[in-house]
This record gives C-alpha cells, sequence and structure tokens, in this order.
C-alpha cells in the first residue's frame, strides 16, 4: 500500500476529465482505485465536482428576455460600418465644423471605416459606465481584437462610471486586467482625469489598478484617437 | 437510416425552435446581457434555420446551434457596438449592481456569475458549455473551432480561477504582484 500517486500522475486535466465523465474506463478505474488511499486525490476531486455544480446550477433561472429598453443591435455586416461612420462623422462634425457629418452609408467614409474594421490595428475601446456585464463586454472585446490581430494597438478608455473597472476599490476584474496587459504589451487602460476628480469630490476614494494611466480627459483622448486614425468602439 | 433522413423540414424547424430557451441561457451565460442575449439567440435560430441545408448527420443539433452562437457571439464582438443607444446608456445609474435580476437570485449564484463573468472569453465559454449543457471535449473543439487540447486546458484554469474566486480561503494561495 505504499503505493503514492502524486500531482503527475494525476494532473489537473486529467481529474478534470474524470468529473466530467470525459475518460476511458482503465483510466477511470485508476483514479478510483487511487481514491482510496489517497485523501488529497479525493480533496482535489470534491472541489472539481464542487464547482462544476455550481457553475451548472448558476443559471437555471435566467432573466426575462426583453427589457424595457432593450438594445438595438446593428449586427453583421454594413451596420457596422455604418456604426463606425457615424461616430468619425461625429468627430469630423466636432473638429471640421460640419463637413461630412451626414456620410451617406456608400460613402467613401463608410468604405474606408468597413476596411478598417477588417484590418483593425488600432482600436478604441470607450466605457462610461459602471455594469458589470459592460465592463466584462469591453474586456471581451479587447481579448477578441488582440487574439485577432496580435500587433493591434487596443486602448481602453473609461470615464464617468465606467472608471470603476480601474478602481481597486470596486473593479471585479482586477486579476483579468492585470492577465491581459501581461500577455499583450500594445493593450493600454486609459482613465480620465476629470471622472478621478468627481469622484473624490464626492467623497469616493479613487486607487487605480497599476496597469492604468491618466488622460486629461476622455473626450480629449477620443478624439486625439479619432483623428489619428483610431477606430472607436462605445461600449 | 439517420435521424436527420428521418425528419421533416417542418419536424426540424421545429426542433430547431425548441432550442431558444438553451441558446438565450447559453448566451446569458457569455454576456450576462439579457437583451444582447436575446438577440443573439433569435440571431443564431435565424441563421440555424437559413442553413439547414449544410447540417450532416454527424451533427448533434443542439452543439450545431452552438457553434452557430458562437459565430454569432464573436461576430457581435467584432462589430456591434451602437451608437444611437448612448442617451440610454447615460441615463444608467451609476454603479448598478451585479446581473440585472441580482434581486431575485439567490446571493451565492450571484457570486458565481460574477466570478464566471470574471472570465476570459474563451475559458467562460468552454465551462459553461461543459457545465451547463453537458457537452463533450469534443463537441466542444467544434462549436468553438479549436483543438481538444485547447478545450482541456481552458477548462482547467477557468476552473482553478473560479476555485480562486470562489473560495479564496480554501484554494491555495496564489501571489499576487504588489507595484
Amino acid at each position: 500500500m505504499n503505493e503514492i500517486h502524486d500531482r503527475e500522475d494525476f494532473s489537473d486535466e486529467r481529474l478534470n476529465a474524470f468529473v466530467d465523465d470525459e475518460l476511458g474506463s482503465p483510466e477511470r478505474d485508476e483514479i478510483l482505485t487511487a481514491i482510496a488511499g489517497n485523501a488529497e486525490l479525493g480533496q482535489r476531486l470534491c472541489a472539481l465536482r464542487a464547482t462544476k455544480d455550481m457553475v451548472r446550477h448558476a443559471y437555471d433561472r435566467v432573466p426575462s428576455k426583453r427589457r424595457p429598453h432593450a438594445r438595438r443591435l446593428p449586427m453583421w455586416g454594413g451596420a457596422l460600418a455604418a456604426s463606425v461612420m457615424l461616430v468619425a462623422g461625429m468627430f469630423i462634425g466636432w473638429y471640421g465644423h460640419g463637413a461630412a457629418a451626414k456620410s451617406e452609408p456608400d460613402s467613401p467614409l463608410a468604405w474606408a471605416a468597413g476596411l478598417l474594421m477588417h484590418e483593425p490595428a488600432r482600436v478604441l475601446i470607450h466605457l462610461d459606465n459602471s455594469l458589470p456585464e459592460h465592463m466584462s463586454e469591453a474586456l471581451d472585446l479587447a481579448e477578441a481584437y488582440l487574439a485577432k490581430a496580435s500587433k493591434a494597438r487596443v486602448e481602453v478608455v473609461v470615464n464617468n462610471g465606467g472608471l470603476d473597472l480601474l478602481r481597486e476599490e470596486s473593479t471585479p476584474f482586477a486579476g483579468r486586467i492585470a492577465a491581459l496587459s501581461k500577455r499583450h504589451q500594445l493593450l493600454a487602460f486609459v482613465a480620465c482625469g476629470n471622472a478621478i476628480h468627481r469622484y473624490i469630490g464626492n467623497g469616493f476614494e479613487v486607487t487605480l489598478v497599476p496597469e492604468a494611466v491618466v488622460a486629461k480627459t476622455a473626450i480629449e483622448h477620443v478624439a486625439d484617437r479619432v483623428r489619428e486614425g483610431w477606430t472607436y468602439v462605445k461600449i | 437510416m439517420n435521424w436527420l433522413q428521418s425528419r421533416t423540414q417542418r419536424e426540424l424547424v421545429g426542433e430547431i425552435e425548441a432550442n431558444r430557451e438553451r441558446l438565450f441561457r447559453m448566451a446569458f451565460a457569455w454576456s450576462h446581457d439579457s437583451a444582447l442575449s436575446d438577440d443573439l439567440a433569435q440571431e443564431a435560430l435565424a441563421r440555424g434555420l437559413a442553413k439547414l441545408n449544410q447540417l450532416r448527420e454527424a451533427d448533434r443539433l443542439t452543439s450545431w446551434l452552438f457553434s452557430i452562437l458562437h459565430r454569432c457571439w464573436i461576430d457581435h464582438l467584432r462589430g456591434l457596438h451602437v451608437f444611437e443607444d448612448e442617451e440610454a446608456l447615460a441615463e444608467l445609474p451609476a454603479n448598478t449592481p451585479g446581473p440585472d435580476n441580482h434581486a431575485e437570485v439567490q446571493e451565492t449564484v450571484n457570486r458565481v456569475r460574477i466570478a464566471i463573468a470574471a472570465l476570459p472569453l474563451g475559458q467562460r465559454q468552454v465551462v459553461t458549455l461543459v457545465d451547463l449543457e453537458g457537452l463533450s471535449y469534443s463537441e466542444v473543439a467544434t462549436v468553438l473551432a479549436v483543438p481538444i487540447g485547447t478545450v482541456m486546458s481552458r477548462l482547467c484554469r477557468a476552473r482553478a480561477a473560479l476555485r480562486q474566486l470562489l473560495e479564496p480561503e480554501r484554494a491555495e494561495p496564489r501571489l499576487r504582484s504588489i507595484k
């Protein structure tokens, strides 16, 4: 009975496969036999099983489907180019005193915006509220772009309630931000200086996560980036 | 006669429609946004119905639909983003807590959902496909178009991270760098 199974024998991947019923019977039997003399193995399996059960039951009840102000999604294809065009048009509107602010969908600007989206070399993601699902979406989007084009430059810029994403006091995503930044040198997180002042003025503490940098204001930063040709995405 | 041949077009349409709730639930577990999930489920159904002729005999209907849902979700992340709802967003109160029906769900459920939402995209998809829908590793690999080894390593990391988030005192200590 001095057979010792250590972590090398039972990797986490194997134990997960056991819990998910993915092993053939010889491998399954081997683990079942080992459990008897290996309390630690039993505990690891229990923990995995418990985690699996928690996930399984976390969505037994999901919210009613439609919210009163459901977002309309101009998904798929041309609508995307149109929304980018709208944004570009808006900034040209600000800085060009209205020139080209009303581009038609078939205009060269829309065409260029469409091209841009196929080669998203520089992407600015703007978050201005603290809804956890929107925070998560901003990070998902950054991750998706970076996965698609490893040399893409991506910035996540936050203002208003979006500052909560980068405040250590409030962010649910500190670990994920750290991991993403570590993996992607060309990813930056930018906090709005105005928003920080407002938070402090209202009596909140603001300690930014180590990955964050501060811009004077988010709007100026967005405007600069758009003028430099960045693709702008509003969450 | 296999299952696909044995069904009329009409029966197939009915079976696809019957998956709406499951698609919605999966989309919600990925996005935690009910309106978006409704749109994604609807889009996946519409694309599924339009592509019925591409359904192969070896496909399991549900995982085939999940692979369409996955493509809808990725397209969404790459694309969409609406400017027109900026006003609606601006009206939302700051610091709105939790998933939107948080008052109804138990605290544990909420904690689990928040932990799942904090997972990287790929890990979140793998762990929910395996645990919510009981898909096999090879089915998940097909749905997400990744190698099965990737499915296994993502699942491993996802469960370890969930445990860390949900039971920090019991999970193994993890060093956190402080700058």
